[in-house]
């Protein structure tokens, strides 16, 4: 088989800057360079159950693809051998794709990074207004999922292997006999793919009675319901967190989990912006049962358990003057005094400026009132505008109904693509019984999971960087999903198996979304049209917008009764990190510290310290015993770790959704409770009466930060805005700074000279960065950040580059004692990676000169040298460098059998156990970074291979001229990059006009430590709150920031 | 003239006299003859079983360590518990622990020889063999603790292609040429001070081997009086090379904590502190090895007497007193200084006990509040019991306190090391240390290693100075003339 291969030419190869920057240059040099150039150890690959020559296959395809205007022509037999690679494709060079990643709430735009045909980093698209460069952490760890060992890899018929043929042709049969559709039923998940929704309009009209299902743990089924009686069927609330001074949380974690992209944390910090004084800033209420990110940015917060939201909104309608004498809520419940009519009257002075957001998963009645609030204030057509349903899918049945169909036999045919009801589906379904009772299953699922067992068909399911498809963006836009690569073992994707019950074969390449793409875009020039779509990611343009009003009243029934003075509240919140269970066997995610416990590979019950005290139970800080409960709900029981959260609302306990999957890949095995069991339909966010008590046992839980106070040290900088008003470098006088002397202190070494053009540093503000740990993802997916294991995140020795530190503020003081946090803590976050100091006290100790200065103020490590001293480590102040204390890439890091002694950790068996990193594990790494070894001391490098990459491209443009200074902000970190609220900001600071000088110059711009005389290069802006002067906790807040001051 | 002074009382003034008179070092009056048949007998005579026994003891515990080193080396330095924040545990402390016991060998041979203290003589070998095997045990940590022990060479100043050098503003270098010297220098000391012995053995040896072994190691000594008069200008002059490098070796070591920036290590006084520390630990082991070495050979407390162990005593007693003078300044420094870190690290991190110092100070117990108290009561409490002469004469009070002193020094090094590292700047990163089998295991290993070279030591070489003892004995003075009572034909009394 000999191919010609064409290339496209250049104009159409889209615009250049997606390309590889060293590309840009095109020198002579370069092009030379790039002839002799051959694929080292190519001979070699041996990809696990993948031959030599797919590999080759595989790595072609999209290189095929670079110049993204042959993408129509992807099919496989226009593979492209790396070997004989179009003369563009530059080996070793990063190749950049517009894509998007399907998700519950929206579509997220992205750009990916590959390298010679391997996709190995997320971003979000710079071009794209919700994204504008930004992801989020489910984003960046979803590259991990495409690579992983455990992912489905056959078509299983009956848990057989069998052949996609076979597969094909019973397809065939099963669609040839399916009638009007009667007994065929579709379960989805929820996903907006104008695709998805044309391929169910031809399947339906095909099927006239073919059941269309969508289940969703996290859904927004209730809200939509709810949406629909207060505003009618015609139009869906949009808001807009932007354009509100005053915001209300109710429950939602709007910055968190609950949100729809990663655009609401924007929005919400594009408020929180404050450079000087008078500057104005939002402010943001929150009431919840426990701390969240959103929790953590309040202003005020109210902990109160979550079924009492209902009854809160309920007082705070009444107190703004809303009649609700028809509405029942049983049980009493009494707030906090004064907060409600204080909040009130904030409210109503910001009418129409106003927006009162409520958790998606609250009951249909509390989001009811939530609306009718909303409407009273003024809110609708300011901050809250209308989408036509009619841009949405359109409804769909709901599991609870297909599990009822199924009972009554009439399903005969159920299609599950993707999802894992038999996990995830509310207890009392008993979805994974019913499931068994349909007599053919057909499951599309990436993983064979708890779903795939005893299905007719298991289908292996393609990633979406492998295949094909579109979306809508959070602002109504339309995105194009192009793959990287080829399916890596075969896979389907959802619309190539919904094509099919379309009436089409299997797609060969992007046909159906050409279609798509086609009817909406309707483009003059088809071609030309398409590759921009292609190669832009998407097409701009904006929700069809309707008029909203308040049309529904209020409801009579739904609010959750109080809690009984002998019941637990039980709160099912989902994960910051598992999301409802897909992540699970993401190691990225299983090691990334939950952003409020930091607690790593298991969930945890979150427990107020006074509940904990109620029910006898004591968590020693210095260990990680900790105490198990048994919580009882119904007939059902399960046993969970304890972990005292300050500021959890008492009598109330959250365990989050996601974990103690049953059948999962290696790295998912055995990790948390599963607390799906004790959902139900009626009632999937929290169970109310549930009984609580001392299980007497203890469970190791795995936490990277064991301290939750600063102990007084001001290492976050706090004020309220009035005070910063008043006294704007405030940061001045804290934390040590007032005792340096004018003109800082001398130093006993001489120290590098820091002459290069450019000057590297990084500010961080500290006043929008909501804890959301993208950044720590972004990190591990960047800098192959080695993943250790529970057992070594117990030991302390997570690998983190940057992590997210948190500390609880008492304004009665600072205490040793979990206990003593009875009352409502604020809480901190503040991101720290190396501090890149210019008189490091890393690098006077290093014996063997490992750690040494860069001429453009980088501390550099050179991994090459390190013996492991670690001493560096210990004369760090900040405790930033991480030791490979064992060959966390090389050695297994789960338990090994082992004769005689039981299971043991791999690491701890070292040369006894398998070397080696699985070769699609190797497929992620970024090649640019080197894999350290045992032994070797690493750290945060500022990205310096995003640096040499900048500074080679800036040279090869300067040619013989001298004029190498990189442009400013012409690159970043990728830390920064993915953060969406914009806190991090890396940079020249010799150039005063980057982002980051200007940050720097700001007055509230402080360095941690700064008495130590190390110059970090790295410096944080404090955070500020607005509190409401007239609210109750008011005072004590100003109290705890003035005490901030002069302490 | 005498009826002025009629209350002076001469018969008081005698009795002081008697009192102040110097006991002789070596006791029983003992002849040159004496001494040499009974030092040399010891590696002559057929192996005691009681050797036997303590050395199939003593070396399955080194090799254990061995065994938990090779564990480390082939499988990680995660084997043991360090961790981040406590990136230095056992490992240093151990380090530390040893090279402090290699102290009293160089200073009892090289300070107390050149201000001329006789009494050394009958301990220095001992000593000085004890400072090399435990600078060896010292060694095998900052060696092996390294993530990448095959690249140690790198510490080495050696040419390589890739230019680099040494980083020699890092502490931990000034250690690396620090105790090379002085294990270079203690060895050549402990082995030029034992040549005209080990001739002495070479002329008594029987066995063919012996002689030769002997004869090779003895360097062709004859005691001619041009080799006694350059012997004794070699030993002096390594006296005095010798004599900084007991200040300097503790002096350099403690530069790795006092260089850094860590609240608890940054610590200017720590340089007389730790030389104190060390001479304290170092007597203290002397004492735990002499004591049961005069005990299994009785006729060695005519040479090591109770002299000698008074003498130790009170340099314990001195050193241990220094010792806490110096953590009470230390503590009344961090307060002085203001800095709530320094403040946190010495009350929060180390004093706060759960019943005196925390109640009192209002502050909950330290989490390593057993390891500082532990500290000061080996330390600092236990040797002022030899305040009492009584108690200096006790071999069993001395024994119980040198180990209480043994293990406090331990925990000195531990309190410095962990109590610091493990809740220093921010609160974010604090830990916890828990030690590993693997590392507890080679620390015992090394007392196994220790043990045995000090017993293959007492059997194979003279463990007594027998020609340095010779010149203090009454007949080496020119001014007797009485000949010794006691030749060696009779037996000792005791």
């Amino acid at each position: 088989m000999k191919h010609i291969f064409h290339h496209p030419p250049e104009k159409l190869t889209g615009r250049k800057y997606w390309r590889s920057l060293g590309e840009l240059a095109d020198t002579p040099e370069f092009r030379e360079q790039l002839e002799r150039e051959f694929p080292a150890g190519a001979s070699e690959l041996n990809l696990n159950n993948v031959t030599r020559r797919n590999f080759l296959k595989l790595m072609g395809a999209s290189t095929a693809l670079a110049g993204l205007g042959l993408a129509a022509c992807r099919k496989p037999r226009h593979l492209v051998p790396f070997t004989k690679s179009s003369e563009w494709a530059i080996p070793g060079k990063p190749v950049f794709f517009a894509t998007a990643m399907p998700r519950r709430g929206s579509t997220h735009p992205l750009v990916i990074t590959t390298y010679d045909g391997r996709p190995t980093k997320v971003e979000g698209n710079p071009r794209h207004p919700v994204s504008q460069g930004a992801s989020d952490t489910y984003a960046q760890a979803a590259i991990l999922d495409l690579y992983d060992p455990d992912r489905s890899r056959f078509f299983l018929k009956a848990g057989e292997r069998a052949k996609e043929a076979d597969f094909e042709a019973d397809l065939d049969a099963i669609i040839g006999d399916a009638g009007d559709g009667a007994g065929l039923a579709f379960l989805l998940e929820e996903a907006h793919s104008p695709t998805r929704e044309r391929l169910r309009g031809e399947i339906l009209k095909r099927f006239p009675n073919a059941l269309w299902s969508v289940y969703e743990p996290l859904g927004g089924d209730r809200a939509r319901a709810a949406a629909a009686a207060a505003y009618g069927p015609g139009v869906v609330p949009n808001v807009h967190i932007d354009k509100a001074d005053i915001l209300l949380s109710l429950d939602c974690d709007f910055l968190g989990t609950d949100q729809k992209s990663p655009d609401d944390t924007r929005q919400f910090t594009s408020r929180r912006r404050v450079e000087k004084p008078g500057d104005k800033m939002n402010r943001l209420y929150v009431v919840e049962n426990r701390y969240t990110v959103t929790g953590g940015m309040a202003d005020h917060r109210l902990r109160l358990p979550a079924s009492h939201i209902g009854h809160f909104a309920l007082a705070l309608a009444k107190e703004l003057g809303i009649d609700v004498s028809g509405v029942e809520a049983p049980g009493e419940v009494t707030f906090r005094e004064g907060w409600i009519p204080e909040l009130a009257a904030d409210l109503k002075s910001a009418r129409g400026r106003s927006l009162v957001l409520v958790g998606p998963r609250q009951p249909e009645a509390v989001q009811q009132i939530a609306a009718a609030i909303n409407a009273h204030l003024g809110n609708l057509g300011e901050t809250i505008t209308g989408i036509a349903a009619s841009d949405l899918p359109a409804p769909a049945l709901p599991i609870s109904a297909l599990a009822e169909k199924i009972a009554a036999k009439e399903v005969k045919t159920l299609v599950i693509l993707g999802g894992n009801p038999a996990y995830n589906a509310p207890g009392d379904l008993d979805w994974a019984a019913r499931q068994k009772e349909v007599p053919t299953v057909i499951r599309l699922g990436f993983w064979e999971d708890e779903t795939s067992e005893g299905v007719r068909w298991h289908v292996p399911a393609a990633h979406y960087l492998e295949s094909w498809g579109d979306g809508i963006a959070a602002d109504g836009s339309y995105l194009s999903i192009q793959p990287m690569i080829l399916p890596l073992f075969g896979g389907w994707s959802e619309l190539d198996l919904l094509a099919r019950f379309a009436g089409q074969p299997k797609p060969t390449g992007s046909e159906l979304v050409q279609e798509t793409y086609r009817q909406r875009a309707n483009p003059s020039i088809f071609d030309t049209g398409w590759n921009r779509f292609l190669n832009d990611g998407f097409i701009e343009g904006g929700w069809n917008t309707a008029p909203i009003a308040f049309t529904g009243g209020l409801p009579r029934t739904g609010i959750p009764a109080a809690i009984a003075a002998d019941n637990f509240e039980i709160v099912f919140p989902a994960d910051a990190k598992m999301d409802d269970g897909r992540f699970n066997n993401n190691a990225w995610m299983q090691e990334c510290p939950d952003p409020i416990t930091k607690t790593t590979w298991d969930n945890v019950a979150w427990i107020s310290p006074n509940t904990a005290k109620e029910l006898g139970l004591k968590q020693q800080i210095l260990k990680s015993e900790h105490p198990l409960i048994a919580i009882t709900v119904g007939e059902r029981t399960l046993k969970a770790p304890i972990f005292i959260v300050p500021g959890h609302a008492d009598r109330s306990i959250s365990l989050s959704i996601g974990w103690g999957r049953s059948r999962v890949g290696a790295i998912g095995r055995g990790t948390g409770v599963n607390v799906y069991p004790l959902t139900t339909t009626e009632h999937p966010y929290f169970a109310r009466k549930a009984s609580v008590k001392d299980a007497g046992e203890t469970f190791l839980v795995a936490h990277t930060q064991e301290h939750f106070s600063m102990e007084g040290r001001e290492l976050v900088r706090e004020a309220s805005l009035e005070r910063f008003n008043e006294k704007p470098d405030f940061v001045t006088e804290m934390g040590g700074d007032e005792h340096i002397p004018p003109g800082g202190y001398p130093s006993l070494y001489t120290h590098p000279e820091l002459t290069a053009p450019n000057q590297w540093g990084m500010a961080i503000d500290l006043n929008t960065c909501i804890g959301c740990t993208a950044c720590v993802i972004a990190c591990h997916a960047e800098n192959n950040v080695p993943v250790v294991g529970k057992e070594q995140v117990l030991m302390g020795r997570s690998m983190h580059w940057i992590r997210n530190d948190r500390y609880f503020v008492s304004d009665g003081g600072e205490h040793q004692d979990l206990h003593q946090y009875a009352e409502d803590p604020e809480m901190v976050m503040q991101p720290l990676m190396c501090q890149h100091c210019e008189n490091a006290p890393c690098e006077t100790v290093c014996p063997v000169n490992a750690t040494v200065h860069s001429d453009d103020g980088l501390n550099v490590m050179a991994y090459n040298r390190c013996i492991g001293t670690r001493y560096c480590a210990n004369n760090c102040p900040f405790k930033v460098r991480r030791f490979n204390f064992f060959d966390y890439n090389q050695r297994p890091i789960t338990p090994v059998k082992v004769p005689l002694l039981g299971e043991v950790n791999g690491l701890k068996l070292g040369p006894l156990t398998e070397k080696g990193m699985p070769e699609i594990r190797k497929m992620q790494k970024n090649p640019n970074v080197t894999v350290r070894m045992r032994g070797v001391m690493e750290k945060c490098t500022f990205c310096v291979q995003r640096i040499q990459e900048a500074r080679i491209s800036q040279k090869v443009k300067a040619g013989s001229s001298d004029n190498v200074k990189i442009p400013v902000d012409s690159f970043t970190t990728a830390c920064a990059q993915a953060c969406s609220a914009g806190s991090i900001v890396f940079g020249d600071i010799s150039d005063p006009e980057s982002r980051v000088s200007k940050l720097k110059a700001q007055e509230k711009n402080y360095r941690l430590l700064s008495y130590l005389n190390v110059n970090t290069r790295v410096s944080y802006l404090a955070r500020l709150r607005n509190p409401n002067p007239k609210m109750p906790d008011a005072k004590r807040k100003a109290a705890a920031a003035a005490k901030h001051a002069h302490s | 003239m005498a009826s002025d002074t009629s209350t002076y009382d001469t018969q008081k003034e005698e009795q002081y006299r008697a009192e102040v008179a110097r006991v002789p070092l070596v006791t029983n009056d003992r002849s040159a003859q004496w001494v040499t048949e009974k030092v040399s007998v010891l590696t002559e005579k057929k192996t005691p079983l009681w050797w036997w026994i303590a050395i199939l003891i003593t070396s399955p515990i080194a090799a254990f360590g061995f065994f938990c080193l090779f564990y480390q080396v082939s499988t990680g330095v995660g084997v043991w518990g360090e961790n981040h924040p406590v990136g230095w545990a056992w490992d240093i402390t151990n380090f530390v622990f040893w090279i402090g016991i290699g102290h009293a060998g160089t200073l009892i041979s090289a300070i107390l020889y050149l201000t001329r203290q006789q009494w050394r003589t009958s301990i220095n070998r001992a000593a000085e063999a004890m400072t090399i095997f435990a600078v060896c045990c010292a060694g095998i940590f900052p060696a092996f603790h390294v993530g990448r022990v095959w690249f140690a060479w790198y510490l080495f100043p050696v040419p390589n292609s890739n230019g680099i050098w040494q980083n020699f503003r890092s502490p931990l270098l000034w250690d690396v040429f620090a105790v090379s010297t002085y294990f270079t220098v203690s060895l050549l000391f402990w082995y030029i001070g034992m040549v005209p012995d080990l001739a002495t053995l070479r002329d008594r040896s029987k066995s063919k081997l012996r002689q030769w072994l002997y004869g090779i190691f003895s360097l062709g000594w004859r005691g001619a009086n041009r080799h006694w008069r350059q012997y004794e200008m070699a030993y002096l002059i390594l006296a005095g090379i010798s004599t900084p490098l007991v200040l300097s070796v503790h002096s350099v070591v403690s530069f790795d904590f006092a260089t850094s920036v860590l609240p608890g290590w940054h610590t200017t006084i720590f340089p007389p502190y730790f030389v104190a520390g060390a001479i304290f630990g170092g007597f203290a082991m002397v004492l735990t090895i002499l004591i049961p070495a005069r005990w299994i050979y009785p006729q060695l407390k005519d040479l090591i007497t109770e002299q000698h162990i008074d003498k130790m005593c009170k340099i314990i007693l001195l050193t241990g007193s220094m010792v806490g003078y110096a953590y009470a300044m230390e503590f009344f420094m961090a307060w002085y200084s203001g800095s709530p870190y320094e403040i946190w690290v010495f009350l929060r991190n180390r004093v706060a006990d759960p019943y005196i110092f925390g109640p009192l100070f209002d502050v909950p117990p330290a989490p390593y509040w057993w390891a500082y108290w532990s500290m000061i009561t080996c330390n600092v409490i236990a040797p002022q019991v030899f305040w009492w002469k009584k108690n200096r004469h006790n071999l069993l009070i001395i024994m119980i306190i040198v180990n209480m002193v043994n293990a406090g020094m331990w925990f000195e090094r531990f309190v410095i090391i962990v109590t610091s590292l493990h809740r220093d700047f921010l609160p974010s990163s604090w830990g916890m240390f828990h030690p590993t089998w693997a590392e507890q295991g080679l620390f015992f290993g090394t007392f196994g290693l220790f043990l045995t070279l000090f017993l293959l030591f007492m059997r194979f070489l003279p463990m007594i100075a027998m020609a340095e003892i010779k010149m203090v004995l009454p007949e080496a003075d020119p001014h007797r003339h009485a000949a010794p009572e006691n030749d060696g034909t009779k037996e000792a009394q005791h």
